[in-house]
């Protein structure tokens, strides 16, 4: 059990709470789902959790925190080890032993414990988190999920009552996210075992937990069951993810129909959804000839308006792909094969044009190819055969810093951006490479920290700003450029909602500006909400490239939630290529 | 593309007991010091084979080898420049370099710089055992058994964990940098330094994040606990790796018998020595070096017929 009163806790040298004023109590077996914008204290409350704060952190604290009655501040992170099992964020930087039973050895070693008692445990710890298989292989050589999943193994094999997960997926795909999730799941289930989850993938996870709190700004703003909590709409001020099955119930909920519990997954959804359709529509035959009555009730007026919105949709795709048809592309792959030193082929025999003014959303497993094919777009990989011709360059004939002026790349982490001792600078740094000085750079860095928002930092350092901040400087320290290409990794892993939001406002403004915008991602949902254009990659193979409509949907595995519901409404003259919450509350309308 | 670090290949050399291995690459390193005869040298670089071939780590012995003729080149040309007692002129540089005065390429220069390549070569050649053929796991036990402290042990080997994740890290950051227009190996030196520079400032923020990170996750599993730590994984030796340390010891105190007896020696200034050898010489030679080599050979006779 865990019991915290009157928690305030400030890191040694800020003088603003990280932590203010915690009271909560988390009962035995309980699944909590942490959650909140990033800065809010989400990891400051894990880690007071196991004694790190105040041990490993230093800091002022105040208030009492019990963990099975022991009180964190008088017993160190080794002794609460055995009840406490954290797992952090990156699943590089915490694994320490060469291979994976020596992993899970490693916290029972450090504690002493008789070597066939951690024999034993090293079994059971492997047979309950199900990687028996991955137990002689070197931790190096495992993906990311089977990281995280080898991390938390290594804290069970210590028999902890509670585990405490620090965005454990953040890090992977969608799979080893999964396969992690599943694990948690599964230890809560059967075992018992308390689950303190901090995830910003709340669609993924809700369904599974009894009860989420949302932290903001250091202070606990909402505490309860998942279903009252996301269901009244008052969190979403907080830059929480709703998930999009939610959003729509809102919604539909708000317009006086019939739905009476919130619900969290595809499946609720579907049941909830037909329940009110199914209503309205003996409603609507009831009132045929007032059709307006219906609608004011907010009930479906079937199939016509459906029929009217899903021709909009179409028009609006064929429009933007006869808009571009004729602009001449800003790059063009062709026949474009990559190998790599050690033999392996990362792309193969790919076509691909992207013109002007198009959102492009790569997609597609891990290792299917997706960074190796846009870092030809700059020229960061050349090509083994076949061509990249960027607006009449061959990338072959060109230095990748002559490439940045026509193409901005900006990595996953932005931390690799970053190295200047001031904002300003960071813009500055690009500028000059490009041999571009006094006035004209001085009012490009205006206008562009204007633009994201960074005046206030301008002579801040980098890194020391928060997640979200460092990934606008780092776009910033790009767009300052105005390529007329951008690409994005995976800008949104880990992000929470309203910041992928942010972003890809400020990417759709710039396309409008005839640039082009492509981004890597296994966001499905943030490709259905934002992309106008998917291509998805398989094995290095293109295997489907077309408008984001026909390509996400009726889909199986790369098919967002609403999509899923929206295929199982079908009867109900539901279209089945809607995409997002938006398009079917406009469809429902 | 060879990466440098342990990968398992099963081999029996991998297998073996690290005691063994560490054993060898003493001796090996031993021998290469008490002898100065090039023939003596060359062939115990060359018995270092066998170890390299029976653990399947040729091709990262390769990669290490080319490094490390380079090496021996630069000797042998520095050593010939720069060492003028020999006698045996071959070349009167006709021109006065400052310091070094005119230069006198003698056969003795070159031969030195020969003889001391192979004994390079040899010791690098061992070395690579311990890279690529020794598990890292087994060698911090091996460590913690010769009661270095414990503490100390695991940081070292940590610190060799992270250096592919360091790579990697560089890599990003450079291509981070050239994608902002950085022309990384462009200019002239001090612009390239400065360059290089914007990397190592990242690089390094990158990597107190990530000990930060390392430290609190071993926190959380109670690491240095106060206790005396236990080992889940203990060092076994049997009869058949009791058998190959007395073969390498012997080895060495056998060489160390011949180093006193006057074998092995030579002598390189002011007039090279002849290098032939008696045929007892040659004889004793050979008994040495299978003593050395009593790894691979008992190793490959062990798989056939168990010693213990």
């Amino acid at each position: 059990m865990i019991s915290i009163r009157n928690l305030t806790f400030y890191y040694s040298g800020s003088d603003k709470p990280s932590l203010r004023d915690i009271n909560l109590e988390i009962e035995d077996g309980e699944f909590v789902l942490l959650t909140g914008p990033s800065g809010g204290g989400k990891s400051s409350l894990c880690r007071c959790l196991n004694g790190l704060i105040p041990h490993f952190y230093g800091g002022k604290i105040t208030g009492k925190v019990e963990v099975n009655g022991l009180d964190v501040t008088k017993h160190s992170t080794k002794e609460l080890a055995t009840m406490v099992g954290m797992v952090f964020q990156d699943p590089e930087n915490q694994l320490v032993a060469t291979d994976v039973d020596s992993e899970l050895a490693f916290g029972l070693e450090n504690l002493a414990f008789a070597k066939e008692v951690i024999a034993r445990r090293v079994e059971e710890a492997l047979d309950t988190v199900g990687i028996v298989s991955l137990r002689h292989r070197a931790t190096s050589e495992l993906s990311g999920g089977e990281k995280q999943r080898v991390a938390i193994a290594s804290v069970l094999a210590l028999y902890p009552d509670i585990l405490v997960l620090d965005e454990p997926t953040s890090e992977l795909d969608p799979k080893g996210a999964e396969d992690v999730l599943n694990v948690v799941e599964r230890l809560n289930d059967e075992l018992g075992i308390t689950v303190i989850l901090v995830e910003h993938r709340l669609d993924r996870v809700v369904a599974h937990s009894d009860r989420v709190i949302v932290l903001e700004k250091g202070m606990i703003t909402a505490d309860g069951d998942p279903r009252s909590i996301l269901g009244d709409g008052r969190i979403s001020q907080s830059g929480v993810g709703i998930p999009p099955i939610i959003k729509l119930a809102q919604v539909v909920k708000s317009k006086g129909n019939l739905i009476d519990n919130t619900p969290l997954t595809v499946k609720e959804g579907r049941i909830a959804l037909a329940k009110a359709l199914r209503h309205s529509e003996r409603f609507a035959s009831r009132h045929s000839e007032h059709p307006s009555l219906s609608l004011r009730a907010g009930g479906v007026a079937i199939p016509r308006p459906f029929a009217i919105a899903q021709g909009d949709n179409k028009e609006s795709v064929i429009a933007s792909e006869t808009k571009q048809s004729h602009l001449k592309p800003l790059i063009e792959v062709k026949k474009l094969w990559h190998f790599y030193p050690d033999g392996f082929v990362a792309v193969k025999d790919i076509n691909l044009k992207v013109c002007p003014g198009e959102f492009v959303a790569i997609m597609g497993r891990n290792a299917s190819g997706k960074t190796t094919l846009v870092k030809h777009f700059n020229g960061l990989l050349k090509p083994t055969k076949g061509d990249v011709i960027l607006d009449d360059i061959n990338t072959r004939e060109a230095t990748v810093a002559e490439l940045s002026r026509k193409v901005g790349y900006v990595f996953q982490n932005p931390n690799d951006h970053l190295f200047c001792d001031t904002v300003e600078e960071e813009l500055a740094f690009t500028l000059n490479n490009l041999g571009v000085k006094g006035e004209e750079a001085e009012s490009l860095i205006d206008q562009t920290l204007e633009r994201f928002d960074l005046m206030q930092y301008r002579y801040q350092y980098p890194r020391f700003l928060s997640g979200g901040e460092k990934q606008r400087v780092a776009l910033a320290s790009i767009l300052v450029a105005q390529p007329r290409i951008i690409i994005l990794d995976e800008p949104t892993r880990g992000m929470e909602y309203r910041l992928k939001a942010e972003l890809m406002k400020f990417l759709d403004q710039y396309r409008r500006e005839g640039r082009a915008v492509i981004l890597v991602t296994q966001d499905v949902e943030i490709a259905a909400e934002f992309s106008d254009r998917v291509v998805l990659l398989s094995e290095g193979k293109i295997v489907v490239d077309g408008p984001k409509r026909e390509v996400l949907s009726r889909a199986l595995l790369f098919s967002p939630q609403i999509n899923r519901l929206a295929q199982a409404l079908k009867s109900y003259g539901v279209p089945d290529d809607i995409l997002t919450a938006e398009e079917m509350i406009e469809a429902l309308a | 593309m060879v990466s440098y670090k342990y990968s398992d290949k099963g081999t029996v050399i991998h297998r073996l007991n690290p005691w063994c291995k560490l054993a060898w690459i003493a001796a090996v390193f031993v021998l290469a010091l008490l002898f100065d005869s090039p023939i003596y040298l060359l062939l115990l670089s060359l018995s270092t084979l066998p170890v390299i071939l029976t653990a399947r780590v040729w091709k990262e012995w390769l990669s290490v080898m080319k490094f490390a003729f380079f090496l021996c080149l630069l000797i042998i040309v520095i050593n010939a420049l720069v060492s003028n007692q020999g006698s045996h002129v071959l070349y009167q540089i006709p021109v006065a370099i400052p310091i070094a005065g005119a230069p006198r390429i003698t056969l003795e220069g070159i031969l030195w710089g020969v003889g001391n390549s192979l004994r390079l070569l040899a010791i690098i050649s061992a070395f690579t055992v311990l890279m690529f053929a020794i598990h890292p796991d087994d060698l911090m036990l091996a460590m913690v058994k010769a009661k270095l402290p414990y503490k100390s042990v695991m940081v070292t080997s940590l610190s060799t964990k992270f250096v592919p994740a360091l790579i990697d890290d560089a890599q990003c950051i450079a291509d981070a940098k050239k994608s902002r227009g950085l022309e990384l190996d462009r200019g002239g030196r001090i612009q390239r330094v400065k360059s290089y520079a914007s990397i190592a400032i990242p690089l390094l923020s990158n990597s107190l994040d990530r000990a930060v990170q390392v430290a609190e996750a071993m926190e959380s599993r109670a690491f240095g606990s106060g206790q005396k730590r236990t080992f889940y994984k203990e060092l076994k030796i049997n009869k058949g790796d009791i058998t190959i340390l007395s073969f390498v010891f012997f080895s060495i105190a056998f060489g160390v018998f011949l180093h006193c007896s006057g074998q092995g020696g030579y002598q390189y200034y002011p007039v090279v020595g002849a290098v032939s050898l008696t045929a007892s010489e040659w004889a004793m030679l050979f008994v040495l070096l299978l003593m050395v080599n009593a790894m691979p050979i008992l190793a490959l006779l062990k798989r056939k017929v168990p010693l213990d």
